[in-house]
């Protein structure tokens, strides 16, 4: 087999997902938190090829194009939420977003 | 015959069925022919039945299976019909006298605002009394025994605007139906031993039975028999149900409905001759009631409340008789008393509705001057109530009477008693003759009389109270016991009568004396007292008040089930309802509402926060898989 073994691709997928993580919690701007999300499904995806690469069939890669597509929608809605945050004149602020509490 | 006897039962129903789904489509007087001629086809195919029956000899009984009705493993009762004696002559009973009835409806409801319903009701009500006398065995029995109970409360209850009448149908259904449960579980004991209703096969177990089990089975039947011809102890919804139309007062509650508890004695008299005690209690019941309503009818002031006590009265003839054994006397007495109680009845319904519906005989006095022809044919009813001879209740009252001389010493009370009772019937009932019929109109009648068209009443009614009197007079003459007994002979292969309960000639003739003595006596003190005004009424206020409160059996019930419960009912809310079962209500909702209190801080609103808990899970699920594996 070319290349890096699986363990490097498996090493770069840990790091792309926790960075997204902690995007998702320690950023406010809903914005950043959707593309640390884009970027935690991304680390995802690497991590689904390159165990289909590894196993040597296309089961991974069939799972990364579904993911590919959930990802696509999601922005879509994502960003529609924060175009109509944007149109009410809220602030664009995840913590003040906060009518939810119990 | 037994087509006949299928005829019979299907024409009534027939009747009510086109009545029902016709509707507004027919007119009301279609509806009533509709319903005369369906009760005159049964008529028709009763008579067609009692030929057949003829032909081959009484004895020849026969069971007709149309299908089994319902199985539950070895239970399997037919839906059968019995055509014997005595199923023909109960059958020729309420199919004729109901025909009669039913065409005397025509006139008398003619105008009322719901004709339609009671005629579909009383078609209804001939149906159920048939099926109870035809029934193959117990179980139909029991089903035509409560149709009748239904149809009852529905005639009784038929001016439902009138509270009185929605109160008295509610009672007699009540009252109906404590009798019928003490049936069904006598019929339940008789499932359990004999796994069979019909007759043949439970008459036969009941005599292997112990004497516990069939005293159980004899007493319920009694139960259910005081229930519906209206004995004491539960006798009194019959005075209350004359709130119903007058027709059905002289159908339901006079001729036919309330003698059943007679023909059911009959049917099943096997069983009660196991029980010897439990049907000698039955003539006990009976002539306990033949006395106290005796002594009632003398005090009422509603023309059909007196002569529904003397209803309740000759029924404890009747259960005097087949009490004692001699069912094919009671049988003659159920006969001859619906002919004359039926005339009755309609003589007064005819009365009543030529004064719009006036019903209290201080009123009505002197209307027979008016209406000729009506007190003619009160009179002969009258007379054959009081059982002089020639008419009708002579020849099945006195031998009644004369078989109690044989039950020893209980059977003198019993006679003398009944003697009494032939006394207060001549008393009561010519009482009410010589106070409503003779003597000058009161000017409330002169008022209110008004004649149609000339006549004391319509045709419809006319004609059949005109049968109906020439029955009373000579009904009974198809019997004179002991010289001439064919009526016995006809019942005996069905109702034998019992060797106890046959007086000989002497007891027969001295018993017919007193009676006819007594009776007489009866009328003429009732002369002298209401008639002539020479002897004053005794004053006797105590018993008196007594009297008119009925003996005080309605406050006795009151207060011995209706407070007691309805204190129960209010205690158990107080003590049980408020405190346990609404407080528990809202204990539990209290409950839930701390634990949401509780909950929702979780719910903090911040993304992250849920963001952290979904890891921390995450994290946690991952160290599981790891651990464990």
């Amino acid at each position: 087999m070319l290349g890096p073994s699986t363990a490097w691709y498996l090493g770069v997928a840990a790091f792309l997902f926790g960075t997204g993580a902690l995007g998702v919690l320690v950023r406010r701007n809903p914005l950043i938190v959707l593309l640390s999300l884009e970027i935690m499904l991304n680390g995802a995806n690497l991590a689904l090829i390159a165990f289909s690469r590894h196993a040597g069939n296309g089961a991974g890669q069939i799972f990364a194009l579904a993911v590919m597509a959930v990802a696509a929608s999601e922005v879509c809605v994502g960003l529609g939420l924060v175009v109509a945050l944007h149109r009410r004149r809220l602030e664009l602020d995840v913590d003040r977003l906060s009518e939810l509490r119990g | 015959m037994i087509a006949g006897a299928w005829l019979c039962l299907a024409a009534p129903l027939g009747g009510t069925l086109l009545i029902t789904l016709c509707g507004a489509r027919i007119s009301r007087r279609a509806a009533g022919w509709l319903s005369t001629i369906s009760v005159f086809v049964a008529f028709a195919g009763a008579v067609w039945s009692f030929f057949g029956l003829r032909s081959h000899g009484s004895d020849h009984g026969s069971i007709s299976t149309a299908w089994t009705w319902l199985q539950a493993g070895g239970f399997r009762p037919g839906l059968e019909i019995l055509v014997d004696p005595l199923s023909v002559m109960m059958m020729l009973i309420v199919s004729g006298v109901g025909g009669l009835i039913v065409l005397y409806s025509i006139g008398y409801m003619d105008g009322d605002d719901e004709e339609r319903r009671y005629f579909a009701y009383i078609s209804f009500f001939v149906f159920s009394m048939l099926l109870l006398v035809q029934g193959g065995n117990l179980l139909l029995l029991l089903v035509g025994w409560g149709l009748v109970g239904l149809s009852s409360y529905l005639l009784i209850g038929f001016w439902h605007e009138r509270p009185s009448a929605v109160a008295a149908a509610k009672k007699a259904f009540v009252m109906n139906a404590l009798g019928d449960a003490t049936m069904a579980l006598a019929f339940f004991v008789l499932i359990a031993h004999a796994n069979s209703l019909s007759f043949a096969t439970s008459f036969a177990t009941a005599g292997h039975l112990s004497s516990t089990t069939v005293n159980l089975v004899a007493l319920g039947l009694l139960g259910g028999a005081v229930a519906k011809s209206a004995q004491i102890p539960l006798h009194t919804w019959l005075p209350d149900a004359m709130e119903g139309p007058t027709p059905v007062s002289a159908l339901i509650h006079a001729a036919t409905m309330v003698t059943a508890g007679v023909y059911l004695i009959a049917r099943t008299h096997p069983i009660f001759e196991q029980a010897r005690t439990i049907e000698l209690v039955a003539a006990g019941l009976g002539t306990l009631t033949l006395l106290v309503a005796g002594l009632i009818a003398l005090v009422q002031t509603d023309i059909k409340r007196v002569i529904a006590y003397s209803t309740m009265s000759q029924i404890g003839y009747m259960f005097l008789g087949a009490g004692l054994g001699a069912y094919a006397n009671g049988m003659f007495h159920l006969m001859t008393h619906a002919f004359f109680k039926a005339l009755l009845f309609m003589a007064a319904g005819v009365a009543i509705h030529a004064l719009s519906g006036e019903q209290d005989i201080r009123k009505m006095r002197g209307i027979g001057q008016l209406m000729p022809w009506t007190r003619w044919a009160f009179l002969a009813g009258s007379l054959a109530l009081v059982g002089l001879p020639p008419f009708s209740g002579f020849f099945s009252k006195d031998s009644i009477i004369a078989a109690a001389l044989h039950a020893h010493w209980y059977g003198v009370i019993l006679w003398v008693a009944a003697l009494i009772g032939t006394f207060l019937t001549g008393l009561y009932t010519f009482r009410l003759y010589f106070i409503v019929f003779p003597g000058e109109p009161t000017p409330f009648v002169r008022e209110h009389y008004h004649a149609h068209h000339g006549q004391e009443g319509p045709k419809t009614m006319l004609v059949p109270v005109g049968i109906l009197t020439v029955l009373a007079v000579i009904g009974g003459w198809i019997q004179f016991a002991p010289i001439w007994t064919p009526l016995t002979t006809w019942l005996e292969p069905v109702a034998r009568t019992l060797g106890v309960a046959e007086p000989t000639s002497w007891q027969e003739g001295l018993s017919s004396a007193l009676a006819v003595a007594l009776g007489l006596g009866g009328i003429a003190v009732a002369y002298l007292v209401y008639g002539t005004g020479r002897l004053a009424v005794p004053r006797l206020p105590a018993l008196q008040r007594a009297l008119e409160h009925k003996l005080y059996f309605d406050e006795a019930y009151d207060a011995a089930f209706y407070r007691p419960a309805a204190a129960l009912a209010t205690a158990l809310r107080r003590g049980f309802e408020e405190p346990v079962v609404l407080a528990a209500g809202t204990d539990i909702g209290e409950t839930a509402f701390d634990a949401g209190r509780l909950v929702r801080r979780l719910q903090t609103g911040l993304l992250r926060t849920y963001v952290l808990f979904l890891g921390t899970g995450m994290a946690v699920v991952a160290i599981v898989f790891l651990a464990v594996r």
